[in-house]
């Protein structure tokens, strides 16, 4: 009876420790484990051009057996020395294969086979909330065959997202999946982004400042786009065919300058706004949902709508907010807002 | 005899054994479970966002006369680590998508933070989460806790959150963020914990959940939901309306609890702003820990008029023992302008009892009587340090 009860007691006490706390004794574990490993094995360093604020280091994802690397675009691969630092810790020449500029990302190829690759899921394995691994080598702290750095966060929101590295520089355009990990470090871009199997989910994007937020971002380029990219399946989007200029009738109450609200002024006659039954004095809120913040914004939503179709506007007139809808015409010579009282 | 020690020492191998391996099966067996809770973590976070989100709001500002925020010069990615997230980190100017506020009260009192309005005070609405937009109005604003009060009008029946208690709150719980700051209506989540129940003197909480533009106004919730506080930009070194926003992506967030600040809410909505409160003294540095050695006392300040001197020693403020200047900061910082307080203090051996009202801080820095000795008690006007005392 005894020996039965001292290990209860014992089984009891022991599950006991293994539930109040993290137990010492315990090897140590993480659910995450074996996706980290898994990641890591298909995760290089990559050595390239660097100059001032560009730094000549990143990360990279390999996707196929025969040496396909994506990573992030940049002044980094402009190199005839660009170099891979594999898992195993060789070192290899790499070539670009091609890049894209929507996606800020750019397609590699080392002359070696890589066994051990991601596979590329075509639709995305991760919705708001879910755990990611983000496989990095922020600040260049891995060294030679040393593992990349992991960074685990969730996925905080899946958005089309405005950001833009510099001023001048083509913005990053489409769905990004933004995540609470901080990736947006030098060496971090190109590296991996894991569901918590290890699934590939993205790879960190270039480091983008959001206009929204005016913060850097978080983000990575979702897989199910990098996919058609890696396999030279990218639509190429035309010209399309030109639009005639819109024509809504609004002069905007600009003598504040740009940044004031988008108060209208006039209201040409016959024009879609009056058919509309706006007013002198109403306050432009949103253009198809958009807000319109101040007149540069109404200006640069109304030259966007495509004559012929119609157009949601939100409208405060006192303290009242109501939607109308406006049929855009094709702007002609005498439809203009007169001037004339 | 021999035969019964060595059946029992076999006997008791036997039972280390089976206890061995039935602790290591109850170990792996906890292991794995806490692997599962983890995985399943991401199921709860959006089960509480679930929660919440009829109470959060998008709120739109109209009409920028863009004042920047000056923090950071030039954008480009950062020169190098940030361990304390200030170098490089701020932002130049607020961005340009919505911000988010959290309903507190049925007929449309909406709580969030003065960074939404840093540019000034433009035309400002508000989209529910049924979509309708409406327009609000700013009532009142607390400066010591970057919070502000808008109005909705023509609203009722607006579902108000269940906060949490500070009693229920655990240092290494779970905490995320909710905001609408990068644009749509579909808001950004951030997990993360709570790093300290208590920070700035008691008025907010500390997360590693990423708090920034994106989710300044909106809450911070606990696991099932509840606010455990509204995300604002905060300080220790900065007293700026913008002050804090530098420490975005370090790691470093604060929340200031909304449970218990029923009467906070209804002073801004009554058209107050709260500002720091002005007693006019310098404390001593040192102290023994009986109290707190006033150094100097500033002319037409409160402390003046209430009859204080310098050699006196503050003992207590409002009940609460006044031990050091940690402490003496801890009462202050919870009180604002235009609050009244008693102040018990010796004055040459004998115990007096002062009531007195605390003022703005003058406008017009009084410059420091005595030239600068040591660091920070001097380095600045003592009376630009209002809330320390």
């Amino acid at each position: 009876m005894r020996p039965l009860v001292s290990v209860l007691f014992f089984a009891c006490a022991a599950s006991a420790v293994a539930a109040t706390t993290r137990p010492a004794t315990a090897p140590a574990r993480s659910p995450f484990a074996r996706a980290i490993a898994y990641a890591q094995e298909r995760s290089v360093k990559i050595h390239g051009a660097g100059i001032a604020l560009e730094h000549g280091y990143a990360a990279g994802t390999i996707v196929s057996a025969d040496g396909l690397i994506l990573t992030a675009d940049g002044l980094i691969i402009n190199t005839s020395n660009l170099r891979v630092t594999l898992p195993d810790g060789r070192i290899v020449g790499a070539k670009v294969v091609r890049r894209s500029e929507p996606l800020q990302s750019a397609l590699l190829k080392v002359d070696v086979s890589t066994p051990s690759f991601f596979e590329m899921p075509d639709k995305s394995p991760v919705t708001k909330g879910d755990w990611v691994l983000a496989i990095n080598n922020s600040f260049k702290v891995a060294d030679g065959a040393e593992p990349l750095s992991v960074n685990m966060g969730i996925v905080s929101l899946v958005a089309d997202v405005d950001a833009k590295r510099k001023v001048q520089d083509v913005p990053y355009d489409g769905d990004a999946i933004l995540i609470d990990a901080i990736t947006s470090n030098p060496g971090a871009p190109g590296g991996a982004v894991v569901t918590a199997d290890g699934t590939l989910a993205g790879i960190v994007g270039r480091i983008m400042e959001s206009k929204a937020t005016n913060t850097r971002l978080n983000y990575a380029v979702p897989i199910e786009r990098l996919r058609p990219f890696v396999l030279g399946q990218e639509m190429i989007v035309g010209p399309g065919t030109p639009k005639g200029k819109p024509f809504v009738g609004i002069r905007l109450f600009t003598l504040g300058g740009r940044k004031t609200p988008a108060y209208i002024d006039r209201i040409a006659p016959g024009s879609p706004a009056a058919d509309a039954g706006l007013l002198k004095d109403d306050l432009v809120l949103a253009i198809n949902g958009k807000a319109v913040r101040d007149c540069e914004d109404y200006q640069e939503l109304e030259a966007a709508l495509a004559p012929g179709a119609p157009a949601t506007f939100t409208i405060k007139r006192k303290s009242q907010i109501t939607q109308v809808k406006l049929s855009i015409r094709e702007e002609t010579a005498h439809a203009t807002p007169t001037t004339a009282p | 005899m021999q035969r019964q020690q060595r059946l029992r020492r076999v006997g008791t191998a036997h039972q280390c054994v089976i206890a061995a391996a039935l602790a290591l099966c109850a170990l792996r067996s906890a292991a794995l479970a806490q692997d599962e809770g983890m995985l399943l973590a991401p199921k709860a976070f959006r089960a509480a966002v679930e929660r919440i989100l009829p109470s959060v709001v998008i709120i739109e500002t109209y009409g920028s006369s863009a004042t920047p925020v000056a923090e950071r010069p030039a954008p480009g990615p950062r020169p190098g680590p940030r361990p304390g997230g200030r170098r490089g980190g701020g932002i130049s100017k607020p961005g340009e998508g919505p911000t988010t506020g959290l309903i507190v009260s049925a007929d449309g009192l909406i709580l969030t933070s003065t960074y939404n309005f840093l540019r000034g005070q433009p035309i400002i609405t508000v989209v529910l989460r049924d979509g309708s937009q409406h327009v609000a109005k700013l009532l009142g604003r607390d400066e010591t806790r970057k919070l502000c009060v808008l109005k909705v009008e023509g609203v009722k029946d607006l579902p108000v959150p269940k906060t949490a208690g500070p009693q229920e709150l655990k240092v290494g719980q779970w905490a995320i963020s909710v905001g609408y700051g990068y644009g749509g209506h579909e808001p950004a989540i951030s997990s993360g914990i709570i790093s300290a129940t208590r920070r700035m003197s008691g008025r907010a909480v500390q997360t590693d959940a990423n708090l920034s533009p994106a989710n300044y106004g909106g809450p911070l919730i606990d696991i099932e939901g509840r606010v455990l506080g509204i995300c604002v930009p905060l300080s220790p070194q900065s007293r700026e309306t913008a002050g804090g926003t530098e420490w975005y992506d370090s790691g470093i967030g604060f929340a200031v609890p909304v449970h218990g600040a029923e009467g906070l809410i209804k002073r801004m909505a009554s058209g107050e702003t709260i500002r720091p409160g002005w007693l006019g003294i310098r404390p001593a540095t040192e102290s023994k820990g009986e109290g707190v050695t006033i150094e100097e006392v500033q002319p037409n300040s409160p402390a003046a008029g209430a009859g204080l001197k310098k050699g006196d020693i503050i003992v207590a403020i409002n009940g609460q023992a006044v031990a050091d200047t940690a402490a003496l900061a801890d009462v202050m910082n919870k009180l604002a302008a235009g609050d009244s307080l008693t102040l018990v203090y010796k004055q040459g051996g004998e115990e007096k009892t002062a009531t007195l009202t605390l003022a703005e801080p003058p406008a017009t820095p009084v410059p420091p009587v005595r030239p600068a000795t040591t660091r920070a008690a001097t380095s600045r006007p003592v009376a630009s340090r209002p809330a320390r005392g």
